[in-house]
């Protein structure tokens, strides 16, 4: 594709190629050579290919329906899947959104050139909408295409659905991060985009977990509010506009014409009124600076502190303060909250499960944020420079890495405690010794790294992330076989959990054994 | 001048090598007491040198020897005497301040007594109290800067090594930090800074030294350089002596 410099598609193709950039496709290793290599192609390509084959083999099982009007209830499941796609486009929107306004720092380039800001702003959306249908294009249209093959031609609507769907959650989401700069200001927007994005991502699942894990008679309850509605000539009932995407989407005409017509509206009505505020917007993110009001009386200092303290509190009022990686902290906790809801409903039956998944949660929340305090020191030259022992500093970032995963498992285990208390003290023990040993090999292999980095952090670090992984897992079977043996009714229990927790131990021990061999220097 | 004052700073026959010779065998003292440049072309060793001297590098031969300790032998006692301010400042951009002198004076075991006052004192003196309450994120350079000084001479520090400590700043920043290094070695401190701003040295330091390739190839006072050559500015001396002329 050829574009002339300075032409529409000439600005596109460099939105695309910052957006795949900035989503982490390219190889940050090596940044002489930033785009995907052949290995990296093959390996696309093959999954690409092995979603063909997995798309026939289940739309094969599956009658589509095809020539005739689709079931309602294919209508229904298909609007549902939207839903979902919809709810994870708006968050990689927001994010997207987030980064074109106030992190990739071009727009003073590109607003100085003579390019007009409405055709910038333009491209610019354009850019997210390729950058958001394209993933969704790879993961989905081996359906349609391989619908196509077995006869099931409406699975075509999924093409222009997704783009229509991109194009709308390009739109909506750029107008809500500039609806928040004008409501908010800049700096709130990042923090508040930038939650919100995470809590989008995670909003379908956590939703579905709720409805999979409530007893049957709520779920008969639920059904039963919703009967009516769902009813013929009801708000949800078949004619209703909220199966409309599930329609388009199976290739009827009128609903994919509707659709369409909105996306393209939604996307010139957003670039019409709001490409001027874009460029303010963006003159904002330049002079980011907080210009706090002074407290009465001068600066208010807290001297006096020990080393231990300064850098515990150094290191939480850093992450405190840093909105995106909280909203990717929180993205992971918010998983955690089906686990709290069974633990609360279910816990006497499924206590092994859950004990297993809490220590496992627990682990990677510790490495992550042992990642962020030990390998992503901003400032490594002033500690060492300072006149107190590394150990000691490191003691005190292990302590700052290792408080707040127990913190927050402190309730569900008093809970347990309530029910089990045999069953809460082996969990305090595996919680206890996966964060621990998470710390420490977290920090015995830690790499250097920047903040920003946070999401790529297993690259260009394998071992320390396969020993991180490993440690969690054998802490989580642990976990397991030992609240399975505590809430066995047998007399006589099989000794199988027991030789098997015995070796999951010896495994949890091999990866800080591991990790203590493989340390750096500086550890 | 100060010929008998004990040595702030002594450095013997240091090495470092990555690849090929950084530092060569350096021998330098600075005196308590007196603001020394170290000058050089790009690529000379400054920077290793200063590196290795905050402790933040270890020498493959040689010694550093700060106020008669030994850095290798006694790092902890060694670096309390001395602060390190390289030409990127180590700050956090999400500390204020305030945050960041409590965080360095905690670092540096600076009892409250005597951290409060001093901090308001520089940050007054910087003129950056009226910022003291924003996070370090927004400050322009200079403020950056300027910062990274309080926080290196909040525990007063008796060596200050500086690596091109002017980068960056306004007329008057740098203006309000050379009288700051001015009125550190009035009070009887002791400076190293590295600069390409031959100006400065001349204005500022008692004696300069010029290192090429590692080595040290000419130290002495201003007037001392002009001899060994065929006189004219620093600029004129330091091009002769590093055969650039």
């Amino acid at each position: 594709m050829n574009a002339g410099a300075g032409s529409a598609l000439w600005l596109l193709k460099h939105e695309i190629r910052m957006f795949f950039f900035n989503a982490s496709f390219g190889a940050k290793k090596k940044p002489a050579r930033r785009g995907i290599g052949k290995g990296g192609a093959a390996l696309w390509i093959g999954m690409f290919a092995l979603i063909h084959v997995l798309a026939f083999m289940l739309l094969r099982e599956i009658d589509a329906g095809a020539g005739l009007a689709p079931p309602h209830a294919l209508v229904m499941g298909v609007s549902g899947l939207f839903a979902a796609a919809f709810s994870l486009m708006m968050s990689s929107g927001l994010r997207a959104s987030v980064e074109v306004l106030f992190e990739r720092g071009d727009l003073d380039l590109l607003l100085s050139s003579p390019l007009s800001s409405r055709g910038i702003f333009s491209v610019r959306l354009a850019g997210i909408v390729v950058g958001i249908a394209s993933i969704y294009l790879f993961f989905l249209t081996p359906f349609a295409n391989a619908g196509l093959a077995l006869g099931h031609y409406r699975l075509l609507g999924i093409y222009p659905v997704v783009i229509n769907a991109a194009t709308i959650a390009a739109s909506l989401s750029m107008l809500f991060t500039l609806g928040l700069v004008r409501l908010l200001g800049v700096r709130r927007t990042r923090v508040v985009a930038q939650v919100i994005g995470a809590l989008s991502g995670a909003l379908f699942f956590l939703l579905a977990q709720a409805y999979g894990n409530v007893a049957g008679s709520v779920r008969q309850q639920v059904a039963g509010w919703f009967a009516p509605l769902l009813a013929p000539g009801a708000a949800l009932g078949p004619d209703s506009v909220i199966w409309l995407p599930g329609q388009a989407v199976l290739c009827n005409f009128r609903p994919l014409l509707v659709l369409s017509m909105i996306a393209l509206a939604i996307f010139a009505l957003t670039v019409r009124f709001t490409h001027r505020f874009f460029v303010h917007g963006a003159q904002q993110a330049v002079s980011l600076a907080r210009v706090a009001k002074a407290p009465a009386g001068g600066p208010r200092y807290r001297f006096g502190r020990s080393l231990a303290q300064v850098i515990i509190v150094k290191e939480w009022r850093l992450i405190a303060r840093d909105p995106q990686l909280i909203s990717q902290v929180l993205l992971q906790l918010l998983y955690m909250l089906p686990l709290v809801f069974l633990l609360l409903t279910k816990g006497g039956e499924r206590l092994p499960g859950l004990g297993a998944a809490l220590t496992f949660l627990c682990a990677s929340l510790t490495a992550a944020l042992a990642w962020v305090i030990v390998s992503a020191e901003d400032a490594p030259d002033l500690l060492r420079a300072a006149p107190c022992a590394m150990r000691n500093i490191r003691r005190a970032k292990l302590i700052a890495v290792a408080v707040p995963a127990p913190v927050l498992m402190a309730l569900p285990l008093l809970w347990i405690l309530t029910r089990n208390p045999l069953a809460a003290l082996l969990l305090c023990g595996t919680v206890a010794g996966s964060v621990t040993t998470a710390a420490f090999i977290a920090m015995w292999c830690a790499r250097p790294a920047a903040r920003g980095d946070f999401k790529t952090r297993g690259k260009g670090n394998v071992l320390g992330k396969t020993l991180e992984l490993l440690n969690g897992l054998a802490w989580s079977g642990l976990a397991f076989l030992l609240l399975m043996m505590s809430t066995a009714q047998q007399s006589s229990p099989s000794p199988w959990p027991l030789f098997g927790a015995a070796g999951l131990a010896v495994i949890a021990a091999a990866m800080v054994l591991f990790g203590y061999l493989s340390r750096t220097r500086d550890n | 001048m100060h010929h008998d004052a004990a040595a702030a700073l002594k450095l013997t026959a240091l090495s470092k090598h990555f690849g090929r010779p950084a530092v060569d065998g350096l021998d330098l003292t600075v005196r308590q007491g007196e603001l020394y440049a170290l000058l050089g072309p790009n690529g000379a060793g400054k920077t290793t040198t200063l590196r290795m001297v905050a402790g933040l590098l270890a020498p493959d031969s040689g010694s550093v020897e700060i106020f008669g300790i030994d850095l290798a032998a006694n790092p902890v006692a060694a670096k309390q005497n001395i602060a390190y301010l390289p030409d990127e400042p180590m700050l956090y951009a999400k500390l204020k301040p305030t945050e960041y002198l409590e965080f360095v004076a905690g670092l540096w075991g600076i009892e409250a007594a005597d951290a409060a006052p001093r901090a308001c004192r520089l940050l007054d003196w910087l003129d950056l109290s009226r910022h003291a309450h924003e996070l370090t994120e927004g400050f322009s350079r200079g403020m950056k800067q300027k910062l990274a000084l309080a926080g290196a001479l909040i525990h007063a520090p008796q060596l200050l090594i500086l690596d091109e400590p002017l980068t960056g700043l306004d007329a008057a920043a740098a203006r309000q930090v050379k009288d700051l290094l001015l009125e550190h070695v009035r009070a009887g401190g002791t400076v190293v800074l590295t600069t390409h701003i031959l100006e400065v040295a001349e204005r500022l330091a008692q004696r300069i030294g010029i290192i090429e390739h590692g080595r040290l190839i000419a130290q002495g006072t201003f007037d001392e350089l002009r001899r060994q050559t065929n006189g004219g500015t620093l600029e004129d001396v330091f091009l002769q002596l590093t055969g650039q002329s």
